[in-house]
């Protein structure tokens, strides 16, 4: 491992999640136009834990979400104004605003009724009227649900009742009822139950031990057994272990200078392995990783919302996760 | 493994095999430009380019940008749901299929623009050829969410047909086909979560449906290519609860068969965590006790072949902890003590052959030993 790659280069990284905006020559820079509110939502909280929240704009921030909201959908947002309203992006929108102390711009009325409606039978959501289902979604709507005070209007039992569907007998969490277990879904539904105060539903030693055999030789964490390692799976297997306090049950040093060696040095930004082009995903999930890691001069990051732990805290939601204490510099 | 694709004819885009199927939707990395405005990519290597080479790459890519913007303000401008429009979507999707709000403009187009005006023939018929559109997209986008949930669509959109007297013959046929393609999917990955979730869907929909039985032989094929393939252990202890609860296969023989196949995986590779997962989920919660001395008896013979085995260990260890925690009043006390002497053995030893995962065996032991108090 060379040098630079020896610490987390954040003003470098700071520096690459503000340049972002600036491609608008770029082609690609189009074809995921599609991820915009999450792109932003990824790059901020990225700047908020590397504590460079000013590095963005907040008014131009604030004109873009409110730009996506979509009125024909009868309360949500889309991922970029003509967009439609579907629940991920409605969840960044939210989540953005909070972190900019301006959700009061938001019909919450409206964003409740749209994500409520996404409910189905069976208690999972689907992402918007189409009906594409799985766990990420019922998340999403827990999530934001939580964030906009409005929770007693859910259907705990229902959704909680889903949740118990995915489970599987490694202790781990499936996309939908039936489905193998996969790193991020135990994520989902691990923070979900975390959030309606319901971790009693998994059985914790097994989920533990699950989790702790994602990290390979290498350092890095996979999302399922025999698979790749990928540098977003550093929050998503880390998160679970945080919310059910057993980070210290996988090598973290190792896993520090994973993360610390798919970063771009010259560019700025964080890959999912050594060597690979780099993106804002990454970067943030990346990041966010080592903040439950305790990674000097990172502000907390809390494991449940996937924003900064102080915001959080300020609204009264923080649950018993545990990262690692925070490493002097 | 990668495959390389084109989108027009001057813009290459690398489809590196994704590995982090998450919550996000682009997959595409532009390989020409040293950095670029990612927002999600995957397995794409990063590429230093010179500032001229650069500029000249950047160059050629602008027209294709300039075509690409104005095919996207024509298609939100959604002023119209003509055949014009309709073939907007399927040049943007064939670019970009990912853009989910293009899918959603396609399908509002079919369903209130063209179905309507069309005889349910002609609807089967357009619903078989936006399954090869979707097909057509899969081979080269075969983790893109949005395009699955196409396919659902499609299939749940199938008319009544083709007689009053064969109500289901359509949707029979184009149901049969999706065995077929989803197979295809898992030949190319057969890890792909999509497709298996997907293959899920179809078995349980299907007009017709399939046995359990001949889905369990298409879980043996799988493993047989691959013990590795964790995916297809898991489809397996899902079709042979099936079996079970539905009195096809008696669950006590089906049990042994298992545990005779799992075995000859384990002594293949005892490193290969898919086959201890799949052992677990057999033992389950250790209620036969017969079963469960018998398999610690043949784990213990297998680690004395190998004594560095951490699958053969931590194993030992889960089994043992079980018989303490499940079988306790077939235990005298000094075997209760032995056990656990035994549980804490082994969690040193682990510690040693798995540094990583160090302080969950120091966790473990010490719950041991406290259990074991109590």
């Amino acid at each position: 491992m060379s040098a630079s790659t020896s610490t987390l280069l954040i003003p470098l990284h700071a520096k690459y999640v503000q340049s972002l905006g600036e491609s608008k020559d770029d082609l690609m820079y189009h074809l995921t136009a599609h991820l915009r509110m999450n792109a932003i939502y990824w790059g901020l909280t990225a700047l908020c834990t590397m504590n460079h929240k000013d590095a963005l704009n907040r008014e131009e921030m604030i004109e873009f979400v409110m730009s996506c909201w979509d009125d024909e959908a009868g309360g949500g947002f889309g991922a970029h104004p003509d967009h439609d309203a579907h629940i991920h992006s409605t969840l960044s929108a939210i989540q953005i605003l909070i972190m900019q102390d301006a959700l009061d711009r938001v019909d919450v009325d409206r964003v409740v009724k749209f994500i409520l409606s996404l409910q189905q039978p069976s208690g999972v959501f689907a992402g918007d009227q189409w009906g594409e289902i799985d766990t990420r979604f019922l998340y999403c709507a827990v999530n934001a649900l939580s964030l906009l005070g409005r929770l007693h209007e859910l259907d705990v039992e229902k959704t909680v009742g889903y949740v118990r569907q995915c489970r599987n007998f490694d202790g781990g969490f499936g996309a939908v009822a039936g489905a193998e277990s996969h790193a991020a879904m135990v994520f989902v539904c691990t923070a979900t139950l975390a959030i309606l105060d319901r971790l009693d539903e998994i059985d914790q030693e097994m989920l533990g031990w699950w989790l702790a055999e994602r990290q390979v030789p290498s350092g890095g964490l996979n999302g399922r057994p025999e698979k790749l390692e990928d540098v977003c799976y550093s929050f998503w297997v880390l998160s679970a272990m945080a919310i059910l306090k057993k980070v210290p049950w996988i090598d973290s040093d190792k896993l520090i200078a994973f993360i610390l060696s798919a970063q771009d040095t010259d560019h700025g930004g964080i890959a999912d392995r050594p060597g690979n082009q780099a993106d804002v995903f990454h970067t943030h999930f990346g990041i966010a990783g080592l903040s439950l890691l305790g990674y000097p001069g990172l502000a907390d990051l809390d494991p449940v919302y996937c924003m900064p732990a102080r915001v959080i805290e300020r609204m009264g939601l923080r649950k018993g996760w545990e990262g690692l204490p925070r490493k002097a510099s | 493994m990668t495959s390389a694709g084109m989108i027009g004819s001057e813009l290459e885009v690398i489809r590196g095999q994704t590995r982090c199927e998450v919550a996000s939707r682009s997959k595409r990395a532009n390989v020409m430009k040293s950095r670029i405005p990612t927002t999600y990519v995957h397995g794409v290597k990063r590429v230093r380019y010179s500032q001229e080479a650069l500029e000249a790459k950047r160059r050629k890519e602008q027209a294709k940008l300039k075509e690409y913007l104005i095919l996207n303000d024509d298609l939100l401008a959604k002023a119209y749901w003509g055949k014009e429009a309709f073939d907007l979507t399927t040049r943007m999707l064939n670019m970009n299929p990912e853009f989910y709000t293009a899918w959603n403009y396609r399908r509002n187009m079919l369903i209130h623009g063209i179905f309507p005006t069309r005889t349910p023939v002609e609807v089967n018929a357009l619903l078989t050829d936006e399954l090869s559109l979707t097909t057509a997209l899969l081979k080269q986008h075969p983790k893109v969410y949005v395009i699955w949930n196409h396919r659902r669509w499609c299939l749940a959109n199938v008319p009544d047909g083709p007689s009053h007297t064969d109500l289901d013959g359509w949707r029979q046929t184009n149901w049969n086909k999706e065995l077929y393609v989803v197979e295809k999917m898992l030949d190319a990955d057969a890890r792909n979560f999509h497709a298996w979730n997907y293959r899920r869907y179809i078995l349980a929909h299907m007009p017709a449906k399939r046995s359990a039985q001949s889905e369990l032989v298409y879980t043996t094929r799988k493993i047989e290519a691959n013990f590795s393939n964790f995916s297809a252990w898991h489809q397996r202890s899902k079709v042979l609860i099936s079996l079970w609860e539905t009195g096809q296969l008696d669950p006590r023989v089906s049990k042994e068969e298992e545990f005779e196949l799992v075995k000859n995986a384990m002594y293949t590779d005892p490193s290969d965590q898919s086959v201890w997962i799949y052992h677990r989920w057999l033992i389950g919660a250790g209620e036969e006790f017969e079963v469960i001395q018998r398999e610690i008896a043949s784990i213990q013979e297998l680690l004395d072949e190998q004594p560095d085995s951490k699958w053969c260990m931590e194993s030992l260890v889960f089994y043992k902890r079980l018989v303490l925690r499940h079988h306790v009043q077939r235990l005298t006390a000094t075997e209760r003590g032995s056990l656990t002497q035994e549980c804490i053995r082994l969690l040193s030893g682990l510690q040693e052959v798995d540094p990583s995962r160090r302080q969950r065996y120091k966790d473990l032991a010490w719950h041991t030993a406290a259990q074991q108090r109590m």
